[in-house]
């Protein structure tokens, strides 16, 4: 089964994500998006990004609240095509 | 009501709100109501550090070298720092520890306290380093104009909360005369004061820190203060994670997910708790003008620095369901991130640390082939 999927940041970009190489944050930021974080192992939030459509899975556990409707891409991978408002 | 060192009554740990049930009495940890606190403790014991680990003799060298207007920008935010951890050294134990009913939180209530006594042992750490006799910075927290501006803010609402919950555990509720003044008290208007006593605790944690950690790490960026960056690094870290627990306990009210009144009371004092975040954000803002009142540094200007409070006070409202109420949406300091991720932080040189070096360090899984080349 293929790893890859599609995702939409911020309704402009459309992005090819392999979720076998890093987290989705990793993701973004090696393609030029503009990613907002702090701690990276999920403790902060500071990267806290609505999911308007699509399932990820957590690598490592957050510890920072996640809202219903928000990831946080610096621990999680994509599970299937995303859109997300980072 | 009360309070009881050790609760004689019979009661389940699960079943009890945060705040305001039952005393804790058994400190147990194998069951718990909201897991997450259990969790925090273990990553920030995780975190343990000493500020004497990090050698800060270089940068007495970098201090001598600084313009007038930097080392007053230097020495402004030590003073500010010493204050923000000499009042968490010590409130949530006094304001909180009294209140809590279950033993996961009482605990996180601990440790986090603790973590801000070791800060503020670094800033003597870093004083003493600077100054054969520091006195004359630590004195003048408790008399400079603008330090003590915002101590007020700061500590209003843990002396609020304080002041009537002592009233509340030794005369009850109704109206109790103190000093020819009338207190009506309520447990209702005591989870009021401590509603908003958490939200200016969070405001604290999310943005108060951040203008004095962007000053350190702008001259950290041009080699300077490096020893003192170290530690701040330190701490920025152990601040994050009493955020998370400030978000938690704000998300588990508002969603409804401990005590039904305590939602109630977010959404009656919504207004009011935007309010405190919101006067937090001016007076960092006052507090970036008043810094760079005798000229700014290099890489680092006034409205930069109030441009990044905005930023950042949009990421810390949208964590607790508030709307970002300011147009800045990109970060204006992008340098900042790098100092803040968690497993860049570095103690010992011999020593890259990661944040599951001292949780979970010994692998103890055996598969079957481990034992493939034993001969009996």
């Amino acid at each position: 089964m293929s790893n890859s999927f599609k995702v939409v940041v911020n309704g402009q970009q459309t992005l090819t994500v392999d979720a076998s190489e890093g987290t989705l944050l990793d993701a973004l930021e090696s393609q030029q998006v503009e990613v907002h974080y702090h701690c990276r192992n999920g403790f902060c939030g500071a990267c806290r990004t609505k999911l308007k459509s699509g399932s990820v899975s957590y690598i490592n556990e957050p510890l920072a609240f996640v809202r219903p409707g928000d990831i946080l891409p610096c621990c999680c991978v994509p599970t299937s095509d995303l859109e997300i408002d980072h | 009501m009360s309070y009881s060192t050790f609760n004689q009554e019979q009661t389940n740990p699960l079943a009890e709100p945060m705040f305001f049930g039952n005393p804790v009495n058994v400190a147990r940890y194998d069951q718990q109501k909201h897991s997450i606190f259990e969790k925090l403790i273990e990553k920030q014991i995780s975190f343990f550090w000493r500020p004497e680990e990090v050698d800060v003799s270089r940068d007495r060298v970098d201090f001598d070298k600084l313009t007038n207007s930097e080392k007053h920008i230097f020495i402004s935010n030590l003073k500010y720092q010493t204050l923000l951890d000499s009042v968490q050294g010590r409130s949530p134990n006094i304001a909180l520890l009294p209140i809590v009913s279950i033993p996961e939180l009482e605990t996180w209530i601990e440790t986090w306290s603790f973590f801000e006594t070791i800060h503020s042992r670094s800033y003597t750490h870093i004083l003493r380093n600077l100054f054969s006799d520091p006195s004359e910075v630590f004195e003048d927290i408790v008399i400079n104009r603008e330090i003590k501006v915002r101590a007020n803010d700061i500590s209003r609402y843990y002396d609020d909360l304080i002041f009537h919950t002592q009233l509340w555990q030794t005369h009850g509720e109704g109206e109790v005369e103190v000093d020819g003044k009338t207190y009506n008290i309520s447990q209702r208007e005591l989870k009021k004061k401590l509603f908003l006593c958490i939200n200016s605790v969070n405001a604290l944690e999310a943005i108060r820190f951040y203008v004095s950690f962007a000053c350190t790490f702008a001259f950290a960026e041009r080699e300077l203060m490096e020893g003192n960056s170290k530690i701040i690094r330190l701490i920025a870290r152990d601040e994050n994670l009493h955020l998370t627990s400030t978000q938690h306990i704000l998300n588990l009210w508002q969603y409804g997910e401990d005590d039904p009144e305590m939602k109630e009371i977010a959404e009656e004092l919504r207004e009011e708790a935007k309010q405190i975040f919101m006067t937090a954000v001016e007076q960092e803002k006052q507090w970036a003008h008043y810094l760079f009142r005798d000229g700014s540094m290099i890489g680092l200007n006034e409205s930069m620095l109030c441009q990044y409070v905005e930023y950042i006070a949009n990421l810390r409202m949208e964590a607790i369901g508030f709307d970002a109420p300011f147009e800045q949406r990109s970060n204006p300091l992008p340098w900042m991130n790098k100092y803040l991720v968690s497993d860049n932080v570095q103690v010992a040189p011999q020593e890259a640390e990661i944040s599951s070096y001292l949780v979970g360090q010994i692998d103890s899984e055996v598969s079957a082939s481990d034992l493939g080349d034993f001969d009996l």
